[in-house]
């Protein structure tokens, strides 16, 4: 081995286990403290582990863990896929047709996405309230498409512009209407770059505090990170216990989807972020 | 010429079916964003507490604002808390990108790992870090103290140094996944040639880096660091959990300080805030867009 | 013609959607908002299910969380988004002034409740808006100085501290000894994180220093020098030669100073009398060897407690008003605020309770707390006073903090506050 390959390898050695320790270290600190009893077991030295906080947060009715968790998942799906069909046929019109303001229209949407949240928030708050949506999943679902959109209009309009114009052609020539186009020959070709999209969207709404906390009032429409935030336990100060068995539960439905969908995760990111 | 003779070729149904692919977005937006952020300016400009008659009052809520020492602890701390997440979200996203464009075993397992606190929800990671800065049996605490580093616990959430450095550490945990992934795109994207004929003239490891990996990463960096500040300019979460604001108030971001003023019913003062958090963002990405020349990359 | 079919079915269809998820949910239903330590929160609803038994009126609980700045936020929205829901909910003493002027509150006489029965000087102050019953209280809360009676004794010493620097120097002479067994032992455990909680503690010492907030309801008068001398104090309390943990001005709330107590690493602690009950449970550490006394002053008989307590109000915008009015009438009836007392050790808001037997054998210190509370001082109660609230707990926090003397803390939160009365236009 030659020097530099020795510096080469002590470095990947070196760089590799402070990755590992810096990305886990945390996760497995909940992970822990959730299986534990008492979460003062450093000073103690006593403990012992079991699943009951994890029974706990998932069977004591009175905690609405589970309406937190059920609200969370409704939110973000119903708002995934509106936002796909809407941002895909956006995406359509503008890498595809051709109409005054095509290039505004992306700019204009990419501006939209940089407003920070609290800068509407409050006028949401009112509009809400005179609509009688305060507390309602629609209080959060409407923001939430409205929020999101811009960034799907970015990753769907980036994996269209790689299709070939011809395609549609052919099919225009056969007497097929745009709408069908889109969703009998655009869709099915860029189906990796509509999932990516759906998938951050989803992934975004999941993980959205400031909205959710305005807009919602009790556990009728109060999302996961609301009801951890505000998490109560059974008993003691802050039941570190049932709130880390919490916090693993709710973490683990957008862990697996990262996993398991990582390919297209990466791919959406790259997709917004280079074209937006 | 040339322009006259291009927009003659729109066609009429082309043109009309575009704008209804388009609409609904559009509705949308326009409803739940652009209304509202209107609707916030407008409302900035009275006196609008429950308990009070509502009152038109001009720009009195911005020199309110402008002249109380909270908004300028904000700003400050909201700049700070940026400039120091970001670099350090580039430092080791970069350091992370390098390692996992390297060839070795287990860099498959890495390159899944690293997803993980990106995966987390930001509230529950937040939570998280609060139980490891806690100051009788936080896992911190323990560490320090019992490695030797210092010979009493402490009082991390309670210091402005301390309670800063905490936020800065748990979103730098959370964000920098986001920044290697770009990164790592990036570097796949440099062709192996390049750092061939540098290593056959001679070149070594630490200058390949400097001569040819960072400069080709750049743009992506650059990219990548834009959303971030953008991201960071706005945060709100990590510091309804982990201070609250405090000590003393002074870690309150903007969109805290916003926050609070409509939470406790004094909608004028938290539409002004909100109005001007949104020119410190949308001034700073514009200087971001000028520097990055974004603009070219949007082609 | 297809296209404009389209436009007008996404159109539709998104309307579609917003009846369905707006309407599906608005089935009225009798809530009651409330937060508190999870053995609370259980309590109350043992006592929810035995009102839906007695009444068959179905009512949900909404569990808030026991940061009461977090509670507010949560009440205020409802209110201010005209909700429906909740119903009934328990507003502190602190705010019930702001939300009665904003007259979101549902006046209660007409439900046949009525005011005889409660202490009518906390009626008059907090429960009554233009001379209509906006509320009542549900219990009545002041700071009480809990101590360790079987250390105080080990150690020689006849009884509490009656001032400050007494229970300075006890405190002074026993942590030491005792860290020698328990390295987390501390002197004296208050409530000095950046919330009310903080102020109901600033209160009791600038008071008990013969200082205050307001001259009458209207003056500000918080940088006068006894105020000063307090802040002062306070501040070495944590940080000169300290006796309270270094934690106390970011962490320590109601919770977390009683549980420190109650793990046997304090002293003296201050807290609401809902403590008592808890340090004297069955598997309390402490039990038994608990006493409670006014807290100290900074002269003998200079004592001050501040007066705390929540009270039941109804939602201007209930959907179920006779419904909540029937809970009210539960919640405040004579059987149920005895319960209260005897289970939680709250101190009921009817004066009759006082009297009961049972209850006076249960909980003997009850008479002595009617004292207390008979001289409890209020926190202004005004509309604006969170924002009073807010402005000085970022200051004395600043002071607790080191980032600025006591002096210059309190000068800027007297300037601020009448900066902020003179922008709202308040005479």
């Amino acid at each position: 081995m030659t020097r530099e390959e020795i510096i080469r390898s002590c470095l990947i050695f070196a760089t590799g286990l402070f990755l590992l320790a810096f990305t886990l270290g945390p996760f497995i600190w909940m992970i822990w403290i959730s299986l534990a009893d008492r979460a003062d077991f450093l000073v103690t030295g006593q403990v012992e582990y079991s699943l009951s906080n994890y029974r706990q947060v998932l069977t004591a009715h009175s905690l609405h863990f589970l309406d937190y968790l059920s609200n969370s998942l409704w939110i973000s799906t119903i708002t995934a896929i509106i936002v796909t069909l809407f941002s895909s046929m956006a995406a359509y019109a503008v890498s595809r047709m051709r109409f005054p303001g095509r290039s505004v229209v992306p700019l204009l949407i990419l501006a939209m996405s940089m407003f920070p949240q609290i800068s509407i928030v409050g006028y949401l708050f009112e509009m809400f309230s005179k609509a009688g949506l305060i507390n309602s999943h629609m209080a959060l679902i409407l923001p939430y498409i409205a929020w999101t959109i811009p960034i799907a209009l970015w990753i769907n309009m980036s994996y269209f512009t790689q299709i070939p114009l011809d395609l549609d052609k052919a099919a225009l020539v056969d007497g097929a209407s745009r709408m069908k186009v889109l969703y009998k020959i655009i869709f099915p070709l860029a189906l990796p770059g509509i999932f990516s999209s759906a998938l951050l969207v989803f992934i975004a709404c999941f993980n959205e505090f400031l909205f959710a906390i305005m807009l919602t009032i009790d556990y009728t429409a109060q999302t996961l990170p609301v009801g951890i935030a505000l998490f109560q336990g059974l008993h003691g100060e802050i039941p570190w216990g049932n709130l880390m068995a919490a916090s693993a539960i709710a973490s683990v439905p957008l862990v697996i989807l990262t996993l398991i969908f990582q390919r297209y995760i990466v791919a959406g990111l790259m997709g917004g972020a280079v074209k937006g | 010429m040339a322009s006259d003779n291009f927009l003659q070729q729109y066609e009429k149904s082309e043109v009309r079916t575009a704008w209804i692919f388009i609409a609904p977005l559009l509705l949308v937006v326009g409803i739940f964003v652009l209304v509202p952020v209107l609707g916030t300016f407008y409302t900035s400009l009275f006196l609008d507490v429950s308990y009070l008659p509502e009152q038109f009052v001009g720009l009195r809520n911005y020199t309110d604002l402008l002249s109380s020492p909270d908004f300028w602890q904000a700003l400050r701390f909201t700049l700070a808390y940026t400039v120091a997440a970001v670099t350090l979200e580039a430092f080791f996203g970069v350091m992370f990108a390098l390692l996992l464009n390297e060839v070795f075993p287990g860099r498959g397992l890495l390159r899944v790992v690293i997803l993980i606190p990106w995966a987390i929800p930001t509230i529950v990671s937040a939570r998280t870090w609060q139980l490891i800065y806690e100051y009788t049996y936080g896992i911190m605490n323990y560490l320090v103290v019992n490695s030797g580093l210092v010979s009493e616990r402490i009082n991390w959430l309670g210091t402005e140094f301390g309670a800063f450095s905490a936020l800065v550490l748990a979103d730098v945990w959370k964000t920098t996944p986001f920044v290697v992934l770009i990164l790592l795109a990036g570097l796949q994207a440099i062709p192996e040639d390049i750092y061939q004929q540098a290593k056959v003239d001679g070149a070594g490891l630490f200058r390949r880096f400097y001569k040819i990996t960072l400069p080709m990463l750049m743009p992506v960096l650059v990219i990548s660091l834009i959303f971030r500040t953008i991201d960071s300019l706005r945060m709100f979460d990590l510091v309804y959990v982990l201070t609250g604001g405090g000590p003393g108030g002074s870690t309150r971001t903007l969109s805290y300080l916003g926050f609070e003023a409509f939470a406790n019913d004094n909608f004028g003062m938290g539409s002004t805030v909100s109005v001007v958090t949104f020119v410190v963002a949308f001034a700073i990405t514009l200087v971001y867009l000028k520097a990055g020349k974004f603009s070219e990359q949007l082609k | 013609m297809k296209q404009k079919m389209l436009f007008f079915l996404s159109g539709v269809f998104l309307f579609v959607l917003v009846l369905l998820l707006t309407g599906c949910q608005e089935q009225p239903r009798l809530t009651f908002m409330v937060g508190g330590a999870p053995n609370e929160l259980a309590f109350f609803e043992g006592l929810l299910a035995s009102f839906t038994a007695e009444t068959g009126i179905e009512v949900a609980l909404i569990r808030q969380s026991t940061d009461s700045t977090q509670r507010k936020q949560g009440i205020l929205l409802a209110l201010r988004g005209h909700r429906p829901d909740p119903d009934v909910m328990l507003l502190d003493v602190a705010w019930i002034g702001q939300i009665a002027a904003s007259n979101w509150l549902e006046p209660l006489e007409s439900y046949g409740i009525n005011r005889e029965d409660y202490f009518a000087s906390i009626i008059k102050l907090a429960d009554t808006y233009e001379n209509r019953l906006i509320g009542l209280p549900l219990y009545i809360d002041g700071g009480l100085l809990y101590f360790r009676r079987d250390l105080l004794q080990k150690h020689g010493f006849a009884g509490p501290p009656q001032t400050w620097s007494e229970l300075r120097q006890m405190a002074e002479q026993i942590v030491p000894v005792e860290r020698e067994q328990n390295p987390n032992f501390w002197g004296y455990v208050w409530q000095g994180a950046q919330y009310e909680g903080l102020i109901c503690n600033t209160l009791e010492f600038f008071t008990s220093a013969g200082g205050g907030f307001f001259n009458g309801t209207a003056t500000p008068v918080i940088d006068q020098p006894a105020n000063i001398e307090a802040l002062r104090y306070m501040n070495e309390l944590i940080h000169k030669q300290p006796i309270s943990p270094p934690n106390t001005f970011t962490d320590m709330k109601e919770e977390e100073v009683r549980m420190h107590f109650h793990n046997g690493n304090a002293m003296f602690e201050r807290n609401w009398p809902y403590a008592w009950g808890l340090h004297n449970a069955v598997d309390s550490p402490v039990k038994g060897k608990v006493g409670i006394a006014p807290l100290p002053g900074f002269m003998t008989g200079k004592s001050a407690s501040t007066l705390g307590g929540w009270h039941i109000v109804m939602s201007k915008f209930s959907d179920k008003k006779p419904e909540a009015a029937s809970l009210i009438k539960y919640l405040t009836s004579a059987p149920v605020q005895k319960k209260l007392s005897l289970k939680l050790g709250w101190n009921p808001g009817r004066v009759d309770v006082y009297e009961d037997e049972e209850v006076l054998t249960a909980n003997p210190a009850l008479k002595d707390l009617k004292q207390v509370f008979n001289n409890a001082v209020p926190r202004p109660i005004i509309p604006y006073y969170s924002n009073v609230s807010q402005i000085l707990q970022k200051h004395v926090s600043a002071a607790l903090a080191n980032r600025a003397t006591p002096e210059e803390s309190l000068k800027k939160a007297q300037s601020e506050v009448q900066e902020m009365i003179k922008s709202y236009g308040i005479r």
